[in-house]
């Protein structure tokens, strides 16, 4: 199985708990990024689709 | 810039020592001691132009966060210094001169994070207090109503102090074992998927293989209970939470 494939935790854990950690933790080098996402809040984009998919959820109930 | 479908470029996930065991999906880019775990990616989805639009696509964010976290679960082991996402580079050569410019840095990233594992601690208020009964007001027990209001709350505010202070013990508890620990902004109720409130979001550096702090968790969840707290553990995770700041190069 590929390692992109596999599921990244073997318990239950939510999206939110991850993009918490992928998107707004981790090392951010400055100065020589090529294609850098200046501009885009990583943060609030990453909030927004999670805030967007619950309110759809929500809509389908 | 016209962007050609075959395009790529350098998806960097975590930097780790030179020598580690690479694997099928990811290229080691070695310079000075330290390897950029690093992965050639189609311009296509991660060029200036389209990565905005791609992290508003849902279904592109889940897989290419679940992609970054678990390439970085493969070294977690062995010691890795998480990158945020997005960190892009044009080719390979671009890679190993930003490993040279941050050479101190990451090595000292390394030296502190190696053989260290991250554990995430939530807590989540299960059994808040009863709701205030709701007063009714009426002529005639006007006074009644003044006094009972007041009463109730005065308890909320006892069981909302009861709460932190059950928080606050928790936290100092699991710092006491961690090498390090950080306490986050509890996330809001519509992000996570549970109804209950969340009080504590917090997380742990613990040496690979070290029991103490879930034991630790284990202990102090049966006090934790008595204020209505859950306690709820996640990871181990790559140290996200405990890289150094932000910085310039070294030069």
């Amino acid at each position: 199985m590929s390692v992109l494939d596999r599921p990244a935790l073997e318990h239950d854990v939510t999206l939110v708990e991850l993009v918490d950690r992928v998107l707004n933790k981790g090392v951010v080098l400055s100065g020589d990024i090529m294609l850098s996402v200046a501009g885009v809040d990583l943060v609030y984009v990453g909030l927004r689709v999670l805030l967007t998919s619950v309110s759809a959820l929500e809509e389908h109930r | 810039m016209i962007e050609s479908p075959a395009a790529t470029a350098w998806y960097v996930y975590g930097i780790v020592a030179a020598g580690a065991a690479a694997h099928d999906e990811v290229r080691l880019i070695e310079q000075g001691g330290l390897a950029a775990v690093a992965r050639e990616v189609p311009l296509a989805e991660f060029g200036e132009d389209s990565l905005p639009q791609r992290l508003n696509d849902r279904e592109w964010l889940e897989a290419s966060v679940l992609a970054h976290e678990g390439v970085l679960q493969a070294f977690v082991e062995t010691g890795v210094v998480p990158l945020r996402f997005g960190a892009i580079y044009r080719d390979a050569r671009e890679v190993e001169r930003m490993l040279e410019a941050r050479s101190a840095f990451f090595h000292s990233a390394l030296s502190r994070l190696g053989g260290h594992v991250e554990i995430g601690v939530k807590g989540w208020l299960v059994a808040p207090g009863p709701p205030p009964r709701r007063a009714e007001a009426t002529a005639a027990g006007g006074r009644a109503y003044l006094e009972r209001r007041r009463d109730e709350l005065a308890a909320a505010r006892a069981s909302a102090d009861r709460v932190v202070d059950a928080v606050r013990n928790v936290h100092r508890q699991l710092f006491a074992v961690a090498v390090d620990g950080v306490v986050n902004r509890p996330q809001p109720k519509e992000l996570t998927d549970r109804s209950d409130e969340m009080v504590l979001n917090a997380a742990y550096l613990v040496p690979v293989g070290d029991r103490t702090l879930v034991q630790t968790v284990l202990r102090v969840a049966a006090e934790s209970a008595e204020a209505g707290i859950e306690l709820e553990v996640t990871g181990p995770w790559p140290p996200y939470n405990f890289v150094p700041d932000d910085e310039e190069p070294d030069e």
